[in-house]
């Protein structure tokens, strides 16, 4: 029991520690695809640690809910990194229908952005609000299909038990990967405004979602919501990792050895996607969207009527 | 395997429905050439036959190279708009593809209570079936329109794997010939509507008298 709940603690921190080491190594994958030399890996902790110095101002219009919701941003991240599984540690959280917690909660701190976002008064931010919501609406059911599925195959709810108990015998699994991860990479890139759906690197108001609804915020708000934009990220990176994880049934090392290759991996084709695609027009992007959930539908059809 | 393969088909189908452009069409034509050339070598490791080579060499050469090649040089050609137009919001088309798909599953697996077949290959060859048929019904350009019936075609094809494992060969081999001359045919007459008329769109034909 001991056990457990260092490993769990260990798990959160780790994912804590390491989330914006991943955007670092996204960011140079990028640069170097691109010609550039691009900033040290290590960037977004010089960027965190910048942010946290400065003072915090807010706008004379805006009302409590601006300021309680990077808090509540950051917070709820940290619950959901607590149900995920790492390598074969069992996670904080867990319990008999936790994915339902994991969604909800991710929908909790979508919430408070966009509340927060429109709290402030500014129109640039109400747009981005709009967006956000807009492309939530088609996100959410990509995931209730991709982890219905899987947790359908499984016959658990609950995150962790779901990896425990798939067998590999069957070959399904191995296609279910195949199909999934398409429909997991394309919720993580328009959950977290990559590339495709939105360019984190531009700041031009008319195209940004997620960057137009922190404009107006600074110093440790900035801080909470950078701090949280890195940890989305790589919540589903490891969201994804995960279907691998059956693979490692046998020891926690081989697991964590999974958990580092995934995120390595990951990283780089992130930054070839970034590189190779360019950002879609906003009115196609729900037909994006509706493809992933087309797949993920796919999926439960196939499993539902195969046996 | 064959169910892997049916469901990359499946996949295929879906990009088919939300894409706008007319050369990814024939990207997936040539895919799905590809996917149904090893789906019919497959029977070949089990029976090894010279003669059970000539269909796959036949698909692989009419489906994966013949046609795309020959469609892309009619879009060269012509000077074809990159977009297709449709006729319904393109948003629609894809609920419109997934709706269809559910009930295709689960009409499929009704039926295969009863009689022995693989549920998953006859669902997604009757899928394509109706999927080029929607492209035939929702799209304006004529070379799409080629695209949705050689689309049909494929599913046809994969349907045929499903219901009976193996059809006699010189069937399959004719049903080849035929799509290759229907599409050669549709080339020339792309090529003679150009003559008479500016663009490619089915609306045109609708204001032909006798």
């Amino acid at each position: 029991m001991g056990l457990e709940i260092l490993q769990g603690i260990t798990s959160i921190i780790l994912i804590l520690g390491v989330s914006p080491l991943f955007a670092g190594l996204v960011n140079k994958q990028k640069a170097l695809l691109t010609g550039r030399i691009g900033a040290p890996v290590l960037q977004p902790y010089y960027d965190l640690q910048k942010l946290i110095k400065k003072e915090t101002i807010n706008s004379q219009s805006s009302s409590f809910i601006s300021r309680i919701s990077p808090v509540v941003n950051f917070v709820s991240l940290i619950i959901t990194a607590a149900i995920l599984p790492v390598g074969f540690w069992k996670p904080l959280i867990s319990f008999n229908g936790d994915i339902i917690l994991f969604a909800y909660i991710l929908g909790l701190a979508r919430f408070f952005q966009i509340l927060a976002a429109m709290d402030i008064g500014s129109s640039f931010e109400g747009m981005g609000a709009a967006r956000e919501a807009t492309f939530a609406l088609f996100a959410e059911p990509i995931f209730f299909f991709t982890i219905g599925s899987i947790s359908f195959i499984s016959g658990y709810t609950s995150l962790f038990e779901i990896y425990h108990s798939i067998q590999l015998d069957n070959i399904y699994y191995l296609v279910f990967i195949l199909i999934c991860s398409i429909s997991m990479f394309v919720l993580a890139v328009t959950e977290c405004s990559r590339m495709p759906i939105d360019d984190p690197n531009t700041h031009l108001e008319l195209t940004m979602i997620h960057e137009v609804m922190i404009l107006d915020n600074s110093g440790v708000d900035l801080f909470l919501y950078q701090y949280s934009s890195y940890l989305k990220l790589f919540i589903y990176t490891i969201l994804e990792i995960a279907f691998f994880y059956p693979f490692s049934k046998e020891s926690y090392l081989f697991g964590i050895i999974i958990f580092f290759v995934g995120i390595i991996v990951l990283s780089f084709i992130l930054g070839i996607v970034e590189t190779i695609t360019s950002r879609y027009r906003m009115k196609n992007i729900p037909q994006y969207l509706l493809f992933a959930t087309a797949i993920g539908i796919l999926n439960l059809l196939i499993f539902t009527f195969s046996k | 395997m064959e169910n892997v393969l049916s469901i990359l088909f499946c996949l295929s189908l879906f990009y088919v429905a939300v894409t706008s452009r007319v050369k990814e069409y024939v990207t997936i034509l040539r895919f799905q050439g590809i996917i149904l050339t090893i789906s019919s070598i497959i029977p070949i490791f089990y029976h090894f036959s010279f003669l059970g080579l000539i269909l796959p060499t036949t698909l692989l050469l009419v489906k994966v190279y013949l046609i795309p090649r020959y469609i892309n040089k009619v879009i060269l050609d012509l000077d074809i708009k990159r977009y297709i137009e449709t006729t319904i919001q393109q948003m629609v088309f894809m609920p419109i593809v997934i709706l269809s798909m559910i009930i295709i599953f689960l009409v499929s697996s009704i039926l295969a209570h009863n009689t022995e077949l693989n549920v998953i290959p006859f669902a997604s060859g009757f899928s394509a079936i109706l999927v080029g048929i929607y492209i035939i019904m929702f799209r304006k350009k004529l070379i799409v329109h080629v695209c949705g019936f050689l689309i049909l075609e494929n599913g046809i094809f994969l349907f045929g794997t499903a219901v009976a494992s193996e059809l006699p060969m010189m069937i399959e081999i004719g049903i080849l010939l035929d799509v290759f001359v229907v599409v050669f045919l549709m080339g020339i007459a792309l090529n003679r509507i150009r003559s008479t008329f500016e663009g490619f769109e089915v609306s045109h034909l609708g204001r032909l008298k006798d």
